[in-house]
């Protein structure tokens, strides 16, 4: 990967370093699993759950979505689905619904810097 | 696009691979550890923890370390962690838990049942990679160190095992070679140990008495008679009656061969010993204090002394000496009871009647065995 596409990413809210790290300095490895991070349900599973107010299902989807950016060192959204899980582990669900709109921000941002790879 | 290959210094790849088993149902975390671990193990994966847990009870030989999340399908982590305990895994394949959620809940309990280490997600590989190693080092260690010492405690107790039987052998030998000179077979040592060790091991006689002492005492009554190597041929195979003088140099046998055993310095630190000398010396005391040399009486005389002397008249009447024939087995036991020969114990004449049958099959054997 060049420098523009990797400032790309940093910009998007990812820290590349960080997760060039954890996967042993394998670029390909990094594309392959932002990859598969947009073709992942789980946000869309989350929108449905938050909608019907289904919160058990939330929960599941926020965690599997923390997770995920947790390992792809996705700083800001890693942040946002750490809060909504704490938010709804303490069954705020109000608090952790009112979160939906920056996290389908902070998404978009991600997903347009890892479509343009 | 060019791929990096270089990897943080981590520790030096083991020299032996092994397997590692990763639970977790997020295919990306799977493939992160995969990624740092492959250089090390042969990587197998599970996606939810009951399939992890078949993985596990089914490769439990052969795993050197599980990595195991927390929140999954099926089964989660900490019931994995649970059955693991029942079956009694965790003392042989290190387990980690791998979470993200780290909280003082699931890790007091982690730790509780018994798991190596908590390490959180996301995860950092120098570190994963180092907390792992160390303990699978660790474990490969202990195992090492235990096989060493279970062969070198094989090897030590064959080779106290074969210093024994080379000890019986030699002291039968011994005995043998002074039996010999007597124009006996040989045999007679060899019945005199059956005789002892079975009256110690089958009547009240023994009562008391561990195995490694009855044994000590069945050996010492082989050696009963070393002291006739000091008996010169003329007097030892004398067909006819002994003179006053010649049976004096003849009952010296007991004095001698008690003085022969304590010339013998390894055989001094053998648990044999004490029985050795007293046997040697005592078995032609008699119950009425008329024996020799030390005319002891009654229990004065020891148990083992006293069960040797009935042994040693028992078998020579059996037998054929060059002063004798054999007598009829009847006749044997009716000058043992009538006090013809020797002056015995009631209570130790008691039970060797008691048992009289059985003894008596070391005869029939042997006959059987002469005639084959």
């Amino acid at each position: 990967m060049d420098k523009a596409k990797l400032d790309a990413l940093a910009a998007a809210g990812i820290d590349t370093a960080d997760a060039l790290e954890r996967l042993m300095g394998s670029e390909a490895l990094l594309q392959r699993f932002l990859r598969r991070f947009l073709e992942d349900g789980s946000l869309d599973a989350l929108r449905a759950a938050v909608a019907a107010g289904d919160w058990a299902a939330a929960l599941k989807a926020s965690h599997t979505l923390k997770g995920m950016c947790g390992n792809l060192s996705m700083t800001a959204l890693y942040g946002l689905f750490t809060r909504q899980v704490a938010l709804l582990r303490a069954e705020d669900t109000a608090g952790a619904a009112a979160l939906m709109p920056e996290i389908e921000a902070a998404y978009a941002r991600v997903a347009a810097a890892v479509r343009e790879l | 696009m060019p791929t990096d290959q270089t990897r943080p210094a981590g520790p030096a790849a083991l020299p032996e691979r092994g397997a590692m088993l990763i639970v977790d149902d997020d295919a990306i975390n799977c493939a992160i550890l995969e990624n740092i671990f492959a250089p090390y193990y042969d990587i197998d994966t599970a996606a939810d923890g009951r399939a992890g847990l078949q993985c596990i009870l089914a490769r439990q030989d052969e795993l050197c370390a599980v990595l195991l999340d927390v929140v999954m399908p099926e089964l989660d982590g900490l019931q994995v962690l649970r059955a693991l305990v029942d079956e009694g895994v965790l003392e042989k394949v290190p387990v980690f838990l791998i979470t993200a959620e780290a909280s003082g809940s699931v890790m007091k309990e982690a730790y509780a049942l018994g798991v190596m280490d908590v390490i959180s997600k996301p995860v950092i590989p120098y570190v994963v990679l180092r907390r792992v190693q160390s303990v699978v080092e660790l474990f490969r260690a202990r195992e090492r160190l235990s096989n060493v010492v279970e062969l070198q405690q094989a090897d030590l107790l064959a080779q106290a095992k074969k210093i024994i039987e080379l000890n019986k052998g030699l002291i039968e030998a011994l005995a043998a070679a002074i039996e010999f000179r007597s124009e006996e077979s040989g045999e007679h040592v060899r019945r005199i140990h059956d005789i002892t060790r079975y009256l110690l091991l089958h009547t009240p006689l023994g009562e008391g008495m561990d195995m490694v002492q009855i044994e000590q005492i069945a050996l010492a009554s082989i050696m009963h008679d070393v002291g006739k190597i000091a008996v010169p041929d003329a007097i030892l195979n004398k067909p006819g009656k002994l003179t006053p003088e010649e049976f004096e140099v003849m009952k010296g046998h007991t004095v001698q061969g008690a003085r022969l055993l304590e010339q013998i310095p390894q055989l001094r630190e053998n648990g044999a010993y004490p029985y050795a000398r007293d046997i040697a010396r005592h078995h032609h005391e008699r119950w009425d204090g008329r024996g020799y040399p030390d005319g002891l009486k009654g229990d004065e005389i020891s148990l083992w002394a006293q069960i040797v002397s009935l042994a040693d008249v028992y078998d020579a009447l059996s037998c054929k000496r060059v002063y004798k024939d054999a007598f009829p087995r009847e006749k044997v036991n009716e000058m043992i009871r009538t006090g013809a020969c020797g002056c015995f114990n009631p209570k130790l004449l008691a039970c060797f009647f008691a048992v009289e049958d059985q003894l008596h099959k070391l005869y029939e054997q042997e006959e059987r065995h002469g005639q084959g």
